[in-house]
């Protein structure tokens, strides 16, 4: 194994897309979702944006989106993509924000028969090894709120 | 929207099949070639008289394929143009000889596809994306969240959407060049293995391997090649669009049901014709909830309604309006490249009155309508004569 950088040696976790999901401690337990809101057509949307997406703007302010949500759709997944390095079967939510946006995530830490489309979610975070080596990610996922 | 008015009609002379399934003595060339080779026949066209071809493909085989597979019948010199649009690949390559054909750039055009799909649940982002943590990059999953929200909205119950497949299983076992042919119950699709749920195994389509091909001419060209006008099919919509924004963002198929519509009311509005004109419908069924969602999207039945259109016999051979009369993906199965043009295959067998027992009677206008990642779609309609 080649040696880590030195910022990358603190044994924290890293957050799994910075463009998402914003730590906000240094242990990686708390953090925010993060996006874009467009201040021409009042559209936020989830992530990365240099444009907006409904209106192509670039008068677009960085915004943080929270932690909380309503479970739009779920699916509890069998069968796993390629890579997939949690739990089998885990649960899948689509999960729409207060601003509007929805956002794919696990559901963690509830029982398949809880499940239920409207119910109220809060963002959780988990440390997850990385595939290559380097410090962990720190990965949202959902939870009953 | 396209700015650019059709110009001369385009005609469909010929079209060919590679069988899908699996074949891991043939490569990618021999599959598409085969298929080539069958829609130049049909048509009755040489390959010298092809000025231009199109071919769809999604994996990589080597640089310019499209090329090194066509040089086989001959170097012509002909301009040859490799697209990848995701599952839609083979579709947008017929929607490029269309409008090659229709604006006056070349008389005949060749679009043709294949694939050999790896097996295994299909993903869409690079393999150290962040999506391989998260878990939502998983095409089977957005169609069960897809399922999962429609069941909950429109009282759609299990077997309905099981319904499908079993519709999709009967039209394929009188399909020679399908990959699943054995046909089974609404207890054996529930009972199979849960892929994501709603989705079982059998609500999912294979992934596979294949080749589809067409060729295009324009109408006034036909007897300069010597072409058959009586089993030519007309071309009176070609549509492809990309996502546009619904609110929610656009990163993954879950989020956009009926980004069909648009494309849907273009072609359409292009055509001259609604949607109680069409007679027969092939649509990106590669999970059930798919078929049920497109029909829609197409305003073949109002929105939330084609379950009960489905559970009441409608969409089958003998209902009022067919779906995916082949088999569709589901039962052909899925190879990327292939898929679209395998749609305007069986479109044009059937309005010909080619299609045996899968014959849809007094069948005069189809419609081929193809997803792919990127919120891709393609609307094409074809008519008799």
């Amino acid at each position: 194994m080649p040696s880590m950088p030195d910022s990358e040696q603190s044994g924290n976790p890293i957050s799994v897309d910075p463009t998402r999901l914003k730590l906000t401690s240094d242990d990686a337990s708390t953090g925010t979702l993060i996006g874009f809101h467009c201040k021409d057509c009042d559209t936020t949307v989830f992530g990365t944006a240099v444009f907006c997406q409904a209106c192509t703007s670039r008068n677009l302010e960085a915004v943080e989106l929270g932690v909380k949500g309503i479970l739009y759709s779920y699916t509890i997944v069998r069968i796993p993509p390629a890579g997939w390095p949690g739990n089998v079967p885990y649960v899948l939510g689509q999960v729409e924000l207060p601003q509007g946006p929805q956002v794919l995530a696990e559901v963690i830490g509830c029982e398949y028969d809880d499940l239920e489309i409207g119910m109220e979610v809060e963002m959780t975070l988990q440390a997850v090894s990385a595939e290559n080596g380097g410090p962990d990610k720190a990965v949202y996922k959902w939870r009953p709120a | 929207m396209s700015n650019i008015k059709p110009g001369r009609e385009v005609m469909v002379v010929g079209v060919g099949l590679h069988p899908f399934g699996r074949f891991p003595d043939k490569d990618l060339g021999d599959l598409a070639i085969e298929a080539v080779l069958s829609a130049l026949e049909d048509a009755g066209v040489k390959w010298k008289d092809v000025a231009i071809a199109y071919f769809g493909h999604v994996y990589y085989q080597g640089m310019s394929i499209g090329e090194t597979t066509l040089s086989k019948l001959g170097l012509t010199g002909v301009p040859i143009v490799n697209v990848e649009n995701a599952c839609s690949s083979g579709s947008t390559a017929f929607w490029q000889a269309y409008w090659g054909i229709t604006t006056g750039l070349n008389d005949i055009a060749l679009a043709f596809g294949a694939e050999k799909v790896p097996r295994g649940p299909v993903t869409v982002t690079a393999e150290d994306a962040p999506e391989r943590y998260i878990g939502g990059d998983h095409m089977m999953a957005g169609y069960a969240l897809r399922g999962k929200r429609y069941m909950e909205e429109t009282g759609a119950p299990a077997t309905a959407l099981a319904e499908v497949s079993v519709k999709a299983r009967k039209n394929a076992a009188m399909n020679p060049y399908a990959h699943r042919k054995d046909t089974y119950t609404i207890e054996e699709v529930l009972n199979s293995r849960m892929v994501a749920d709603p989705l079982t195994l059998f609500q999912c389509c294979p992934t596979s391997e294949g080749g589809a091909a067409a060729v295009l001419c324009a109408r006034e060209d036909l007897a300069k090649y010597g072409i058959d006008e009586s089993r030519a099919v007309s071309i009176a919509a070609a549509v492809l669009t990309s996502g546009d924004y619904n609110g929610r963002g656009a990163d993954h198929s879950a989020f956009s049901p009926y980004r069909t519509e648009p494309a849907a009311i273009q072609a359409y509005e292009m055509s001259g014709l609604g949607p109680e004109d069409v007679d027969l419908v092939q649509v990106h069924d590669a999970a059930t909830i798919g078929e049920l969602q497109q029909i829609e999207a197409l305003h073949l039945f109002p929105f939330g309604e084609a379950w009960q259109g489905t559970v009441e016999g409608r969409t089958a051979l003998t209902g009022d309006i067919p779906v995916n009369t082949d088999g569709g993906l589901l039962a052909m199965g899925h190879p990327f490249g292939a898929s679209g043009i395998r749609m305007i295959h069986e479109t044009v067998t059937q309005l010909r009155g080619e299609a045996g027992f899968r014959q849809v009677a007094n069948a005069r206008v189809g419609v081929a309508q193809c997803s792919g990642a990127g919120d891709v779609t393609t609307v094409h309609i074809l008519r008799k004569g």
